[in-house]
């Protein structure tokens, strides 16, 4: 595994933020002052390289979400540059837009709201590859994602209410992957399910990225979630990425105070049996 | 940090005896016949994951149930049968014998209202203490709940604290009274992670010095060991599994309560470089309107039998706990049982 | 007299959660006032289409022996005015022109509400201020104000009177379509739309209409209904409908002059605006009940 991530590494980056900053203005103190600015993301850099899982974590507030939707593509960066395979995502022409947009796609964290409650399954599911306009046999890519993800054929006549929050987050992967992504961006994409289905959730993400080698993008803010689903994690806190590292490296030597918390956040079953959890 | 001493708890009565505790509307059972009890002072885990029930098991303790929704069964508390109470008599115990903290603080303050008058209002409503002197034991649980500034949050709003600051209050609030029980659902659950754990050992500090007996709701296993001495688990609305918080945790005989301590992702179950896979729970949490025969866990469980599928095991008597048919060997009768196939 | 509105209350605020993966079947039959609203809607429906095609007499043409005929006389079941005309034929006459007013008004503040209310919603902040800023202007102008003038300047009938309903009807509408857009537009399964390059009209036809729907069939019926009330007021205060076209109201403005000669006369026109009215109000609220469960989602 290690030497894995190491070949990785020498690989460049497949989607990249250099240098990002992204301010929000604000409204007026007073009549005639300066609109005051929030600096909500401080010149961050990130990447993610070819079949690689990278992870993010950080309390909210810290700019994990203004990340994420810089690196989706839904804010430009006020300073800054989004590269995908190379080419600055913001500064091409509609053909290179429209290739960022099909290999790059989102799993967000509520699935019950991120399908549409009045549309089947099976349309849901085309809805990508229509809206991007990808030739191919639609069916057949139908039938081979949902195989992916462990779904039966008989899901694509139903609405979204018929199912439970584990498989809905199922069927929210799936559409992910119809266009055939390279990079999957996961947004807290268990923490809104049950216990018990999580870990469903999180082997399912760990084996496309290894059998389709997919680069995984883990957005979450329990640092053991993601720990277990990537191989690399970087920490934010305030606007700024404040430690990268492999998830033993940052468990077991943190460097920033940021990790330091979150590490020290960490309830485990042992420790609180001996006693000791919330010394 | 100590957890309250059992002896304690032994030489008083039960605070909580639940017997038969169905919770029911027109179409619906979520709860179906649970009974446990509660020690003066114990503590105790209730886990489950959405639609098992806990919730509302917590909700019909406390006589808020949601419209539609109704107890029976029997529920002692303080010498009296909850469920028979009026619901006047039962506003009256509210804030006083007992008490809940819900998981959103921000919707459970008012907002309109500061924050000082909110706590001293529940002290003077259950006390004869004046306003002075409800004032008084305000602060005292500020500095309890080590809330900063203490004076200065009696006059602020629930909108100008912190998500953290509001939870504290919120227990602060629920301990006003020295409630002999109070019912904490997901207190932790709206937070962020590094806040998490200073108001669940500030809950913890509390509760034992106010005395208070603690039932802590979650579907968070290592909240439960860090916080309760046993543990009840809920599964489609029965207890499957209960007993001493280090044994269910250490040698679970229940394969849901296996389940859900293998597949959740703690530092106690997952490897840092990347190798280790959890083990899931198939299928998913049935609905309440089509729970399957016998056993609920049948269709996801490893080791169901033809009885799993037609007879509904229940809880054996005892300090430990399972309704299953088939529970899992603890450690040392399993190498017996090695032993005995060996040879 | 008021212009009649439904109340705000009506308007859905927030979407209610259901327990989870219940079957929606079984909903129908035992939605009572669905039932119920549904029957005598239908029927009041039926009675203006049969009006078209038969009355008992003719409900304009005075027959002077015949006048103030008590209910139950052959021929004239429910009696007849004080010019003998028949009441049953007049009735059937007006139910014709409270239909017509009320879902001509409600149709049309429904089709420009919903524009402007989708507008509003899904483009920026000055177009939504306008759009918000304009509607509270025109609720802010007594309905009964712009009904009189529309029949100063018009001069009073049908046409008119749908006109000053659309006019009334349409900022409310504009409202509640906004609010139920704006929650739709919240959802991420938009964000994902618009992740795979989805554009601002298709997501507001092919996500956001279907999923309002519910709402606006609901605000629907309750408008048509505001809207028959609305229409008998203006009718009885005499800027209305005119003869020979009749309406309920008319009715009852004629009616309430031969009120110490014949008070049953104000009845039967007054039983005609309650029942279609309350028809219409339970066939909403029972539409609600069934339409709403489809669009709950678990908030979890």
């Amino acid at each position: 595994m290690n030497r894995r991530v190491d070949e990785v590494h020498l690989t460049p980056p497949l989607l990249e933020m250099r240098q990002v900053t992204q301010t929000y203005s604000l409204s007026r103190k007073s009549l005639l002052g300066a609109r005051p600015t929030l600096t909500v993301l401080d010149k961050v850099s990130f990447d993610v390289r070819p079949g690689e899982a990278v992870g993010l974590v950080g309390e909210s507030g810290s700019g994990k979400t203004t990340l994420t939707r810089i690196l989706t593509g839904m804010e430009k960066p006020r300073q800054g540059h989004v590269f995908y395979n190379g080419a600055d995502i913001w500064a091409g022409d509609g053909e290179r837009w429209r290739n960022f947009r099909r290999s790059v796609q989102v799993v967000m964290q509520n699935p019950r709201s991120s399908l549409d409650p009045r549309m089947r399954i099976g349309l849901s599911l085309l809805e990508p590859l229509r809206s991007l306009k990808i030739e191919g046999d639609h069916a057949a890519r139908v039938h081979e994602v949902l195989d992916q993800v462990g779904l039966s054929r008989q899901a694509l006549e139903r609405y979204p209410h018929e199912f439970s929050g584990g498989q809905l987050q199922r069927i929210a992967i799936a559409r992910a992957l119809m266009p055939a992504p390279k990079v999957l961006i996961a947004d807290e994409p268990v923490s809104a399910l049950d216990v018990s289905i999580q870990a469903q959730v999180l082997n399912l993400l760990k084996d496309l990225v290894n059998e389709l080698g997919l680069s995984l993008v883990f957005i979450a803010h329990d640092l053991s979630v993601v720990a277990y689903t990537t191989s690399r994690v970087s920490v934010m806190s305030a606007g700024r990425i404040v430690e990268v590292g492999k998830p033993l490296d940052l468990f077991t030597r943190p460097q920033a105070e940021a990790t330091r918390n979150l590490v020290g956040a960490i309830l485990t079953v042992e420790a609180g049996l001996a006693g000791n959890a919330l010394a | 940090m100590t957890k309250p001493q059992q002896d304690r708890a032994q030489d008083r009565t039960n605070v909580l005896e639940v017997a038969n505790l169905v919770v029911h509307n027109t179409t619906l059972t979520a709860v179906r016949g649970i009974d446990f009890t509660l020690p003066a002072g114990g503590r105790m885990g209730l886990v489950g994951e959405s639609g098992s029930g806990k919730t509302l098991t917590a909700l019909s303790l406390m006589g808020l149930l949601p419209m539609g929704w109704q107890a029976n069964g029997s529920v002692r508390h303080d010498g009296v049968d909850l469920i028979a109470q009026s619901d006047k008599a039962l506003s009256s115990r509210r804030g006083r014998t007992l008490s809940m903290v819900f998981q959103d603080p921000l919707s459970s303050l008012d907002p309109v209202r500061r924050i000082g008058q909110q706590v001293s209002s529940v002290i003077r409503r259950h006390t004869d203490a004046g306003k002075k002197e409800a004032e008084r034991q305000t602060l005292e649980l500020f500095r309890l709940m080590s809330l900063p500034r203490p004076e200065q949050l009696m006059r602020a709003y629930p909108h100008e604290i912190s998500g953290g600051q509001r939870q504290r209050v919120m227990i602060a609030m629920a301990l006003a009274c020295y409630p002999q029980l109070i019912i904490a659902d997901e207190p932790t659950t709206a937070l962020d992670v590094t806040v998490q754990k200073q108001v669940l050992r500030l809950l913890n500090t509390a509760v034992q010095e106010r005395g208070s007996a603690l039932i802590m709701i979650t579907h968070d296993l290592p909240i439960i060991a860090a916080m309760c001495d046993t543990v009840a688990v809920m599964y489609a609305g029965k207890i499957v599994e209960m007993g001493p918080v280090a044994e269910v945790f250490r040698s679970p005989r229940h394969h849901y309560t296996k389940g859900l301590l293998e597949s959740q992702p703690t530092m106690d179950n997952i490897a840092l470089d990347g190798s280790s896979r959890l083990a899931s729970i198939p299928g998913m949490v049935p609905p309440l309107h089509s729970l399957p025969k016998g056993c609920a866990f049948h269709p996801r469980c490893s080791a169901a039998t033809e009885r799993c599928r037609t007879e509904i095991p229940q809880l054996e008597p005892g300090a430990r706990r399972t309704a299953c048919w088939h529970p899992i060997a603890a450690p040392a009768e399993a190498a017996i049982q090695a032993g005995v196939s060996a040879s | 007299m008021t212009m009649n509105q439904p109340s705000p209350m009506s308007a859905p605020a927030g979407v209610p959660i259901s327990p989870p993966q219940r079957k929606p079947r079984r909903k129908l039959p035992r939605n009572a006032s669905l039932l119920i609203g549904l029957v005598l809607t239908a029927l009041f429906l039926a009675i203006a289409l049969i009006s078209f095609f038969y009355l008992p007499s003719n409900p304009n043409i005075p027959v002077i022996r015949n006048r103030l005929l008590p209910a139950g006389t052959p021929g004239h079941w429910l009696g007849t005015d004080v010019l003998g005309r028949d009441i049953i034929a007049q009735l059937m006459v007006g139910a014709r022109t409270s239909i017509l007013v009320g879902a001509g008004g409600a149709t049309f503040s429904l089709i420009l509400g919903t524009i402007a209310g989708l507008a509003a919603a899904a483009s920026g902040k000055i177009t939504d201020e306008a759009i918000s800023r304009g509607s509270d202007i025109l609720l802010a102008i007594p309905g009964m104000v712009t009904a009189l003038v529309l029949a100063a300047t018009m001069g009073s009938g049908a046409l008119t009177t749908i006109l000053a309903l659309t006019a009334f009807f349409t900022p409310s509408f504009t409202r509640v379509i906004r609010s139920a857009a704006m929650g739709v537009l919240n959802e991420d399964f938009i964000t994902a739309a618009k992740l795979y390059g989805r554009g601002k009209i298709f997501v507001l036809a092919r996500h956001v209409l279907p999923n309002i729907a519910g709402v606006m069939i609901v605000q629907f019926t309750l408008y048509f209904a505001a809207g028959i009330l609305t229409e008998a007021g203006l009718s009885y205060l005499g800027v209305g409908v005119h003869r020979p076209s009749i309406s309920w109201g008319l009715m009852l403005n004629e009616a309430q002059q031969q009120v110490g000669v014949s008070s049953p006369l104000a009845i039967w026109p007054g039983f005609a605006i309650v029942l279609m009215v309350l028809g219409l109000n339970l066939l909403g609220d029972g539409l609600r009940d069934v339409l709403d469960p489809k669009l709950a989602r678990r908030a979890s």
